[in-house]
């Protein structure tokens, strides 16, 4: 009797994934000072180039720079014109996170699969410059790659990685950062 | 010189506290370029030390805007989601990454890429080891390229972030690296 090979998961729907953006989203607010002061105390990263500007114009770079991964954080910040996501998902559900139901501009579709439980396999990042104080960031998502892999017991699952591009006003490539996820 | 990884996890923590070697503000400020010629296969990057409070914690939460309960909600995090403790923040350590790289390679390099995965929950008293080391190195349109394997232990030498970087460091008598950075091309 031959054994049956498992049922893919990575159907041609789930392929058809790779390769799709979501919108370009014009970060709400800019990069600012006292943002960065927060940010990069609670790094611990004492760095001058961050907040002396006399110092910061003797660098290479001329000006004031920020922490290169400090913008996917400014990215995900919770519009003000979005409502209070936080206190409605208490109202909602007492245990709640907090997080999970908050909407997050540029989001993409779902990958079309049953498979629901979610690991995170790992990030990568790729940094090109720094934002200055006053940049104006811009972001898009997409499914850069699908891959499927065999469980130990021969099952399948899919390890699916997001890109995200930033970008500044000057259309100057910031930063793009890589978030992989095994959906099981 | 900095003090070896196998030599930390051979110490007490508060032993391997007393050798942080996180930079203050001036010593990023009076930084000294590392050239491609000083770097050789094996050499260790400075270690820096952390021991992550819930104050740590909480200022993190509040600086990303990051409301997860499992992070500063001790009854949460023990009793529904049946953690250990409330647990450090896999963005802390994925924003070390990047700080670490750039202040090595300060004031010229470039810290271009790093990936690195999640693996264990690190939580309040636990003593956390950035470290680096230096796996291979090549030359590329005049720049110096170092591939590095890093990550962040912990005292009892459990890596939470195992990851690889590379980075750029000028020539002796090279050019300066160009910013924004240009990648060579493959």
């Amino acid at each position: 009797m031959t054994q049956q090979a498992p049922p893919t998961a990575l159907t041609p729907e789930v392929q058809a994934m790779v390769g799709v953006s979501g919108d370009i989203v014009e970060s709400w607010g800019v990069m600012d000072a006292e943002y960065m002061r927060r940010f990069t105390q609670a790094l611990m990263d004492p760095d001058p180039r961050y907040w002396d500007d006399e110092f910061a114009k003797s660098t290479r770079y001329g000006q004031i720079i920020a922490p290169p991964i400090m913008v996917s954080y400014l990215a995900s910040r919770i519009r003000p014109d979005q409502g209070d996501p936080i206190t409605a998902a208490f109202e909602e559900n007492p245990e709640s996170d907090g997080i999970g139901s908050v909407e997050r501009p540029g989001e993409l579709p779902p990958v079309p699969t049953n498979l629901v439980r979610v690991l995170n396999a790992g990030n990568e990042i790729e940094v090109y410059a720094y934002p200055s104080i006053g940049d104006k960031i811009f972001f898009q998502n997409r499914y850069s790659d699908i891959r499927e892999r065999l469980g130990r017991d021969g099952t399948p699952f899919l390890i699916i990685t997001r890109e995200t591009r930033f970008w500044n006003q000057d259309d100057v490539t910031l930063c793009i950062t890589r978030a992989s996820t095994i959906r099981r | 010189m900095t003090t070896l990884l196998d030599d930390l996890l051979n110490m007490e923590a508060e032993e391997i506290w007393k050798l942080n070697e996180r930079p203050d503000a001036d010593g990023l400020r009076a930084k000294e370029q590392i050239y491609y010629e000083d770097v050789n296969e094996g050499d260790e990057l400075p270690k820096y030390i952390y021991k992550p409070t819930p104050t740590h914690l909480f200022r993190w939460s509040a600086a990303i805007e990051n409301f997860h309960r499992i992070h500063y909600d001790l009854d949460f995090g023990l009793n529904h989601d049946r953690n250990p403790s409330i647990l450090v923040h896999g963005s802390w350590k994925q924003s070390v990454a990047p700080q670490y790289l750039k202040d090595w390679t300060l004031p010229n390099g470039w810290p271009w890429k790093a990936r690195f995965e999640h693996r264990a929950m690190l939580v309040p008293g636990d003593v956390l080891i950035m470290w680096g080391r230096v796996t291979s190195k090549y030359e590329k349109n005049q720049m110096g390229f170092i591939e590095l394997e890093i990550g962040m232990k912990t005292q009892d030498g459990i890596e939470s972030m195992p990851g690889t970087a590379t980075v750029v460091l000028p020539l002796r008598n090279g050019p300066p690296i160009p910013y924004p950075f240009v990648p060579p091309a493959d």
